[in-house]
């Protein structure tokens, strides 16, 4: 078992330190588990989550194709332009953009489309730019909270426990928007002063032509229908009787069969080394749970909480929201869920299940490594001359994090305590 | 097409801009060369990459714009947006030079040149030696000797 804790360990901390690729440590370390026989082939191959992997790359492909017919684009202009110089209401639609596209995209997809057009109408504008870019970055990792597919670690949930997609949205959607609107009214109200707009610049942004961000009108009818119906299938995958990853494949399937890209192209839209981290996350837990290593750290918290279901709810959340923030919320997260499975201990008590969500989702928050949009929104900002160093991102990050973590905190109590 | 025809191609009498030349300068040094493009020398005056139109562009847009999938909403004239970049003139041309090691030495083949070109959006190669710069191939050259090779070919 010391072993296995070890290269775990020792996994987490390279994944942490950002000096090398997390793919990279995720492969070596699942290498290193399987060449010393802390785990044997057989079984690294169960412990592999298929199913998530499935629902990864099913919406990574229909997020490729259905992103090069400029429709975010569309939708990220024209609530720039909806706002009409009003900078809360600029903040608001942005935010609320962003937050929804990552409830049903994904949160890194949705930076990556809205953070370069962000730039652009802070520029016409004449506002800084870098205010916009952290409140639609924390905006994102507050939307995909509140589906089964906006963020990583609920995907990771969903592929352990089965729960479906209207079972996120019925349980998590609530409390998402009220923290978006408390985090990012908090924000604006913290930002303002660099947010005002000069009056003979406020329609600068009206001079955009969203109408023209529609890079291909004919694929967007072929591929807009298959869009909507893969979503609205995920809300009733549970009574049709089919998986999430299912829904995804087949929506991406579909839209590989009507649209007029290559085949190449749309399969390109699979990001590998995401799935490889994925793999390689999954070889390290399964090593752990099968040296016992898993039923040890259950235990010992269960000792610390007495068994007490509301200390262990809470202890869940706000463990998840600091791991989180230090780590990446994917490890930490393929990491709790055969300890919640452990402190669960099949009573089928749900819960447990959305304080994880909620923590790991909203601890991703945290810090610019919490995520992997914060990574890449800092990434974009830097290739645009407007830098966001690690303190940057703490001094709004922390503050949103704790103030989504009493919110959160509340709800767990009126809810399920 | 052998080496010796390769080498024919070379350009030789190309300003090298030093790595702290500003873009300002960079810029009326291209327009004087009659070239696309100028190879860029480190502090140690070896090769450090390409500074030409495609870069200048870049220079005087914002950076964002590469990130842009597609711009063709922007239906008018940022001339704002463009007069904020101004100071872009007397930065370093370093700082936007193409640092893609695209270059050759002179005993280069006409398929590694060809290969090189297709691989690489770079309108001149440098022609290096122990890394300093001796010369460039550009790509219209290229064309240019390709075309009337073939042409003459088809009309023997």
């Amino acid at each position: 078992m010391a072993l296995a804790i070890v290269i775990f360990a020792a996994a987490l901390a390279a994944i942490a330190s950002e000096r090398v690729d997390r793919t990279k440590v995720a492969m070596v370390g699942a290498i290193l588990v399987l060449l010393t026989q802390t785990i044997d082939q057989e079984h690294a191959i169960e412990a592999i989550d298929w199913a998530t992997l499935g629902l990864l790359a099913g919406m990574m492909i229909v997020v490729r194709l259905t992103e090069i017919t400029g429709v975010y684009t569309y939708v990220a202009i024209r609530a720039g332009q909806l706002a009409r110089g009003r900078p809360f209401v600029l903040v608001l639609l942005l935010a609320g953009a962003t937050a929804v596209l990552s409830a049903f995209l994904d949160n890194l997809t949705t930076v990556l489309l809205v953070v370069p057009i962000t730039f652009l109408l802070a520029d016409a504008l004449d506002i800084d730019p870098i205010p916009l870019v952290l409140i639609e970055v924390i905006a994102s990792n507050i939307g995909g909270t509140a589906t089964l597919i906006g963020d990583p670690p609920n995907i990771l949930i969903a592929g352990a426990t089965g729960l479906s997609f209207g079972a996120f949205v019925v349980n998590l959607a609530p409390i998402v928007v009220v923290t978006f609107l408390v985090v990012t009214g908090g924000l604006y109200l913290f930002f303002r002063s660099r947010l005002q707009i000069a009056p003979d610049q406020r329609d600068a942004v009206q001079a955009l032509d969203a109408r023209r961000s529609i890079e291909d009108a004919a694929e967007l009818k072929r591929l807009g229908p298959l869009l909507i119906l893969t979503i609205l299938t995920f809300f009733v995958h549970r009574q049709l009787h089919l998986e999430p990853a299912t829904v995804a494949l087949a929506g991406a399937t579909a839209m590989i069969l009507v649209t007029r890209q290559p085949l190449e192209k749309a399969l390109a839209g699979i990001e590998w080394p995401t799935l490889f981290f994925f793999i390689g996350l999954f070889v390290l837990v399964g090593s752990l749970e099968e040296n016992g290593a898993i039923e040890e750290l259950a235990q010992g918290v269960a000792s610390v909480t007495g068994g007490d279901r509301t200390a262990e709810l809470l202890g869940i959340a706000w463990v998840s929201a600091l791991g989180s923030g230090i780590v990446d919320n994917i490890p930490f997260t393929a990491t709790m869920i055969p300890v919640v499975e452990e402190l669960q201990a099949g009573s089928g008590d749900d819960a447990y299940w959305w304080a994880l969500a909620l923590g790991a989702c909203f601890g991703g928050n945290a810090t610019l490594v919490a995520a992997a949009a914060n990574v890449a929104a800092a990434g974009m900002a830097e290739r645009a001359g407007a830098p966001i160093g690690f303190l940057t991102f703490l001094k709004v990050g922390i503050p949103a994090t704790l103030v989504s973590m009493l919110l959160a905190t509340a709800y767990i109590a009126l809810r399920y305590l | 097409m052998s080496p010796r025809r390769v080498v024919a191609l070379v350009r030789r009498d190309v300003p090298v801009l030093a790595h702290d030349t500003t873009v300002d300068a960079a810029v009326r040094a291209l327009l004087d060369s009659d070239l696309p493009a100028l190879p860029v020398a480190d502090a140690r005056g070896r090769y450090a990459g390409i500074f030409g139109e495609r870069e200048f562009i870049g220079a005087l847009f914002p950076r964002y714009v590469q990130s842009l999938g597609y711009a063709g909403f922007v239906t008018q004239s940022m001339e704002a947006v463009l007069d904020k970049r101004r100071g872009a003139l007397r930065e370093p041309v370093m700082t936007y030079v193409n640092s893609e090691h695209v270059d050759v030495s002179e005993d280069v083949s006409d398929i590694a040149l060809a290969e090189t070109f297709l691989h690489h959006r770079v309108l001149i190669i440098p022609i290096t030696q122990e890394g300093h710069v001796r010369g460039v191939v550009t790509r219209a050259d290229f064309f240019t000797q390709l075309a009337g090779r073939l042409l003459d070919e088809g009309s023997g």
